[in-house]
């Protein structure tokens, strides 16, 4: 008996793991007309994953003090060795997050995976993209260059429109009455402690409700593609004659993650500072605004959103109503229907409002 | 070429492909948990020799760790490092009694840094040094 047998044959005998293995791997079977998309969630708790160890690993080096931050992360670029590598893993990684988090995203909303019995595993990933958005947010003011410094005064500063309370929130999230040291302690607990736990804790959530309710399948490949279920008890989704999770669906997911990874260290080799405009390389001045201060890509939308309202009141409400309406979008559609070309309306207004978002993220870009 | 031979041939390649990954890993990780060589590096260190006085002991930073410089009565200075020999604390000077004494073990050393009781091993070892004028150069 070879070594590694006898090593599981230990384990199997004490805690069963065996039975594990047929459980949760070998005979845990997926819809046989499985697709690529549903590799996106493997994809991102890979990069989740490595966001944490990159994120750790930054920390070593890292002085979240307002008068070391930018000296710290200048020697880690330039000093320390692959610290370039470890920093460069962090912000790309951060931004492949956020893309892929879009492809999952409408991957369900386009295969209607969100529809009922799912409106919890719709609102825990929701919640998971908006704690996302923090993660980046907050992850921006760390190295206190003027990029981090004016980008986080205009977004703190927008939220000082909502009525009665705005001036109020913004001196709360600022720490003091202007963005400095008080606001990069509280971005950086934020961002290193309190977010990362949330996630951790909101991709638990997710996991044991898609174990729960079982995975949906495509609405493609087969004659029905309406929702069966009709609410009348518990029902576990089971797929009989589906294809195995371990070794068949892994290897699409880990095929799918070495493609992100190629397309990764295709960015971070050949064109490294992609996610690095000029600003970001001097030293954050709270005495010198600079010209064309711009968010990051993923929210360039909203960015141009407020440009386009003469009241910024407006502008942030109309955010505020997108964001409400997407996360409420199960308990709104609640039709059966789930094949996308089966639902006009729905295609009409996805296709709609993706164009929008591309048009405005681009006019944010140019203007 | 049987399947077992195939699969143990892909089972090799895979291994290789993964052990090179490992390694593309693993080295980039160390280098950067590494102490930077700056801080190991042995610079000189510059002390005015007004600035220690006849029976005292001044303690600096040297190659990323303590040293001590001692003015004897009588003008003789001795450079020494002041890493106990024992378990590594600091060692701390006694002017009273013109020695060194490490508060972790109670190891007690000379002003030249020869041990006088307690656990030290070892003497402290002396640095290089040199003065001109006025300014005393250690390393």
């Amino acid at each position: 008996m070879s070594i590694m047998r006898r090593i599981f044959r230990w384990l199997d005998v004490r805690i069963g793991a065996g039975e594990i293995i047929e459980k949760e791997l070998t005979g845990y079977l997926l819809p046989p007309n499985i697709n690529i998309w549903y590799s996106m969630g493997s994809i991102l708790l890979f990069l989740f994953a490595l966001q944490v160890v990159t994120g750790m690993l930054l920390l070593v080096y890292y002085v979240p003090d307002a008068d070391k931050a930018f000296t710290s992360v200048t020697a880690i670029m330039n000093r320390v060795p692959f610290g370039w590598l470890i920093r460069l893993c962090h912000v790309i990684g951060s931004n492949m997050m956020v893309l892929i988090l879009f492809f999952h995203m409408l991957s369900v909303l386009f295969m209607g995976s969100y529809k009922k019995p799912r409106e919890l595993n719709w609102l825990s990933g929701f919640i998971l993209f908006l704690l996302v958005m923090s993660l980046t947010l907050t992850g921006y003011l760390l190295p206190w260059s003027q990029l981090s410094f004016w980008a986080t005064t205009v977004t703190t500063n927008s939220v000082g429109v909502i009525p009665f309370v705005g001036q109020y929130l913004v001196e709360f999230l600022r720490g003091g009455v202007l963005v400095g040291p008080p606001t990069l302690g509280r971005f950086f607990a934020l961002h290193v402690a309190v977010l990362p736990a949330a996630v951790a804790l909101m991709v638990g959530v997710h996991l044991f409700l898609l174990k729960r309710v079982g995975i949906s399948a495509p609405p493609f490949g087969c004659a029905e593609t309406k929702n069966t279920w009709q609410g009348e008890s518990y029902r576990y989704e089971a797929h009989p004659g589906g294809i195995p999770f371990f070794p068949d669906y892994l290897l699409q997911d880990l095929t799918s993650i070495a493609v992100c990874m190629a397309c990764f260290f295709a960015l971070l080799f050949f064109d490294p500072s992609i996610f690095f405009p000029k600003d970001a390389f001097i030293p954050a001045d709270q005495f010198r605004t600079p010209e064309h201060i711009k968010p990051e890509w993923y929210f360039l939308a909203n960015y141009q959103t407020l440009k386009l309202f003469p009241s910024e009141i407006i502008g942030l409400a109309v955010q505020g109503v997108a964001i409400l309406f997407l996360a409420l979008l199960p308990f709104i559609d609640r039709g059966a229907e789930r094949h996308p070309l089966k639902r006009p309306l729905f295609l009409l207004l996805s296709i709609g409002g993706i164009m929008v978002w591309i048009g405005l993220s681009i006019w944010g870009h140019y203007s | 070429m049987g399947v077992d031979d195939r699969r143990k041939f892909l089972a090799y390649c895979l291994g290789g492909i993964a052990a090179v990954a490992a390694a593309g890993i693993i080295y980039p990780l160390f280098r950067y948990l590494s102490p930077l060589s700056s801080q190991l590096e042995s610079s000189k260190v510059t002390i005015p020799e007004g600035a220690v006085r006849e029976g005292e002991a001044n303690f600096f930073q040297y190659a990323g760790s303590a040293a001590v410089l001692v003015h004897h009565p009588g003008g003789a200075l001795v450079a020494l490092s002041a890493v106990c020999t024992h378990m590594g604390c600091i060692v701390q000077w006694q002017k009273d009694r013109q020695e060194f004494f490490c508060p972790c073990h109670g190891g007690r050393y000379t002003s030249d840094g020869a041990v006088i009781s307690g656990p030290p091993p070892r003497p402290l070892p002396k640095l290089p040094f040199a003065v001109a004028n006025g300014i005393i150069t250690v390393g």
